[in-house]
């Protein structure tokens, strides 16, 4: 490969549906010094591509699929891959991040990334095969359900060598938040990218590639790595097994000692029947392997292997099976009140199958179910919708994915169309930021996680900055030195939280757009200058740590440093930004829902609430860092002048959406 | 008198080996150059390691008619010669693990050489579901060992701990 820049693969690939066409072009160099690559760069390729009013489901919406320079390179958790599109859920940018292997197989066969656009006349698959790519009929898949397609795919290509990205049934008949499910379990699952895909009648994206892959150092990088390895082996909440050993399931039992299990539709934030769906039962009882890691698998090149995968042997849901999650576990169990993890291991599998998000799928079952207590509307369809009924939560998955019956239909919109749809004051009972639900933590008591809610991009989410600092047992010392606060390490303090989220969402940009997981610079503070001060502090002398400036200056050839990286990182919350200003946002959306502004009302967490007065001081303090104007939300002229985004001015100019 | 033991049950399919068996033979990040191979059979879960089992009546040494594949005496790796490979696929065909493979646009086989006596993929494997026995005699000793101590420590649920981030919790 003849690119000036090592560790990518050089080419996009870019499909024009209503055409057939398929283009292979170079890579653009100036976009990936300025954005990297990943989500960085799909932000700008929206932006200087996508038409902003156009209805996300029409033609000409655009659908991005990419990874980073350093996918498939050999560091820890390098097997993201990155969906970018404009949200049909959410009318805003949507963007979403998968693990599994199959990015890295997009780069060994020679493409960075893939840019869609346009809807085929009938059902096809995009079949990709090293320098053979073409578009093949899929009238024989439509309809089917994700695992018959994956499989039906790899059989018919080169079996478990091919890697499939796929779309499910739900996405085919419409419902707004489906997800695009790479090979079986992992999904892009927010913000309905595969909506986006369905829309394009594109039903699924097979991969294999021969290829390989340059770093510009070798022997600089392979050193990197190894460092970065033992960064991750070596972090204290690795080494003490809990994470290892169970997954992020962990978090079922973690957050409800920690009062921030989101139940029963977050009206409150302990729940009684944790112990039923925890990250222990699922290993004792449906783990399909014993030591040392059970039922562990790992995406490409992961030591971190936080997804498990089970069976159900017997029972009502025998032949259920698959890799299994907490937010998913969080979703269809606390947050319904149901604690038999059968109906929820059976809930989330189906959801999986038919190609739904299943956070957004189990918050829109919970949301009714308030609703339903609440007498704001009425269980029409007779499914007996109830908080602890698991039945009929298993029913209402159904349900959606047909949209069948009212509930059904109206659950295809998700809960914050749903709720709107619905009237009265039922929007009240949603917990939705920017039109998205919220993830399975309390921002009531989690700060940093709450306020990280209000100002993500794409609407009520964690992974913009995932500030998990505040949830383990990190020396106050270090919450002093790198965010101004002592306090920064208590869960229900606001002390140094802005400053906190800030680092965080700066490094999470840089973690998407080179093709990493969040689990490097959050969970396991491997990542530069965490550990170095974790060292100080202890006295340690051999300090293993994740340098993200040395690593991609090795692998690509781009000089950058940790002050240059960081500034990257900006680049791309605010190109994000720029995009968003461009779909409506302003500051009156970085908010929260109501629900949150008032306080639990039991538990050991009750009285805790996120008052609006505190969140629109932290708006104010976030803002000036940002350098945001503080009424409307606009980015400043300076801002993007100093962060060198010449070009994003001039077009935010003419529209006059800058300040 | 080396082998390589793959293990099924300890891998969790991350690949590493593959790329850093690429990396430390050809220069280059490619699966595809890799000696090692893990099949991820995603619909059971289930991630399988595949390399060469260095058999001692290795069926590839037999049916190589220009005597490309020989044993190294020291390390007992089976190593192929590739200015004596004819690219005849005899050895593929008739290896019983799959270890050989060969793709169209390589043109050429890539086979394990234990690395001279210390395998790069072991180095990699953070799971053990590949390691490296000098002594195989060793091997059946400790295999054993390990079940009788797994059977041992196997306790009953209701005396299991696991530590939080908030603190101890039964």
């Amino acid at each position: 490969m003849t690119f000036d820049y090592c560790g990518y693969a050089g080419r996009t690939l870019r499909v024009d549906l209503s055409r057939g066409k398929i283009i292979k072009e170079t890579q653009s160099k100036s976009r990936i010094e300025k954005y990297i690559g990943g989500r960085g760069a799909d932000a700008k390729i929206l932006f200087d591509e996508l038409i902003p009013n156009i209805n996300p489901l029409h033609n000409d919406n655009i659908l991005c699929i990419s990874t980073g320079p350093i996918t498939g390179l050999l560091g820890p958790t390098t097997g993201r891959v990155n969906v970018a599109t404009k949200s049909p859920l959410t009318n805003i940018y949507g963007n979403s991040n998968a693990g599994s292997d199959w990015g890295s197989e997009l780069k060994y066969a020679g493409y960075d990334n893939i840019i869609i656009r346009g809807k085929s006349p009938k059902p096809v698959y995009l079949c990709i095969d090293d320098d053979y790519v073409e578009l093949k009929d899929a009238s024989h898949l439509w309809g089917q359900g994700i695992f018959e397609t994956t499989l039906s795919l790899q059989e018919e290509h080169r079996g478990y060598d091919t890697k499939v990205a796929a779309i499910g049934p739900a996405a085919e008949k419409g419902v707004l938040f489906c997800s695009i499910i790479f090979n079986l379990w992992d999904a892009a699952g927010r913000t309905g990218t595969g909506t986006v895909m369905a829309s394009k009648n594109l039903k699924a994206i097979t991969v294999s590639g021969s290829g390989e892959l340059k770093v510009a150092y070798p022997e600089r990088y392979l050193e990197i790595v190894q460092d970065g390895w033992l960064g991750i082996l070596n972090d204290p909440g690795f080494l003490s097994e809990e994470h290892q050993a169970l997954g992020t399931p962990i978090c079922v039992n973690w957050g409800n000692a920690q009062g921030w299990l989101p139940t029963r539709n977050f009206r409150e934030s302990t729940f009684e029947g944790a112990d039923s769906i925890s990250g222990e039962e699922f290993r004792d009882k449906y783990s399909t392997r014993s030591s040392p890691i059970p039922g562990g698998r790992a995406c490409m090149s992961c030591p971190n292997r936080c997804k498990r995968f089970g069976r159900i042997e017997s029972g009502k849901y025998a032949g259920t099976r698959g890799s299994i999650e907490f937010e998913g576990i969080a979703a269809f169990g606390s947050k319904c009140g149901i604690s038999d993890l059968e109906a929820v291991f059976h809930a989330y599998t189906l959801s999986n199958d038919y190609g739904m998000d299943c956070v957004s799928c189990g918050n829109t079952i919970a949301t009714f179910m308030e609703l339903i207590d609440e007498g704001i509307i009425e269980d029409e369809d007779k499914v007996d919708l109830r908080f602890g009924n698991a039945d009929a939560m298993v029913e209402m998955v159904h349900r959606i994915a047909h949209k069948q019956g009212k509930l059904g239909t109206l659950g295809a919109l998700g809960a914050y169309k749903a709720t709107l749809k619905i009237g009265k004051n039922a929007v009240d009972y949603t917990t939705s930021v920017k039109g998205i639900d919220t993830i399975a933590c309390d921002p009531r008591v989690a700060k940093g996680f709450g306020f990280t809610y209000a100002i993500s991009s794409r609407g009520s989410d964690h992974l913009r900055t995932h500030v998990v600092f505040e949830m383990i047992k990190m020396p106050p010392e270090i919450g002093k030195e790198m965010f101004g606060s002592e306090k920064a390490c208590d869960l229900t303090s606001y002390n140094g939280k802005v400053k906190m989220v800030l680092w965080h969402e700066n490094l999470a940009a840089i973690t998407d757009s080179i093709g990493s997981c969040r689990f490097m610079h959050a969970s396991y503070y491997a990542q530069y200058p965490i550990p170095e001060l974790l060292g100080k502090l202890h006295k340690k002398k051999k300090i293993n740590s994740i340098k993200y400036h040395d690593w991609i200056s090795a692998a690509t050839g781009m000089k950058i440093d940790y002050k240059k990286l960081l500034n990257i990182g900006q680049r791309i919350v605010n190109i994000e930004r720029a995009l968003n200003t461009r779909f409506g946002i302003r500051r009156k959306d970085d908010t929260l829902p109501k629900k949150f502004f008032k306080p639990i009302s039991k538990g050991p967490r009750k009285g805790q609430s996120f008052p609006k007065k505190q969140l629109e001081k932290m708006l104010d303090e976030y803002y000036n860092v940002r350098g945001w104007d503080l009424k409307t939300g606009l980015i400043k002229k300076s801002e993007l002048i100093k962060l060198d985004m010449k070009d994003v001015l001039d077009d935010l100019e003419k529209k006059k959406l800058v300040k | 008198m080396g082998k390589l033991i793959f293990n099924y049950e300890n891998c969790t399919g991350c690949r590493a080996c593959e790329l850093a068996c690429s990396f430390y033979k050809e220069g280059v990040f490619a699966p595809s150059k890799s000696r090692i191979k893990i099949v991820r059979i995603d619909e059971e879960g289930l991630d399988i390691p595949i390399g060469c089992e260095h058999c001692d009546n290795a069926p590839c040494i037999t049916s190589c008619p220009t005597r490309a594949l020989s044993r190294n005496s020291e390390t007992n790796a089976i190593i192929l010669n590739p200015d004596f490979c004819i690219g005849c696929k005899q050895c593929m065909v008739i290896c019983p693990f799959g270890a050989i493979h060969y793709n169209e646009n390589r043109k050429i086989f890539y086979k394990c050489d234990l690395c001279d006596g210390s395998p790069e993929c072991v180095k990699w494997c953070v799971t053990g579901g590949i390691k490296y026995h000098e002594e195989i005699e060793e091997f059946a000793r400790n295999k054993s060992a390990d079940r009788i101590q797994q059977f041992l420590l196997n306790l009953p649920k209701s005396t299991r701990t696991i530590t939080t981030g908030g603190g101890k919790k039964e």
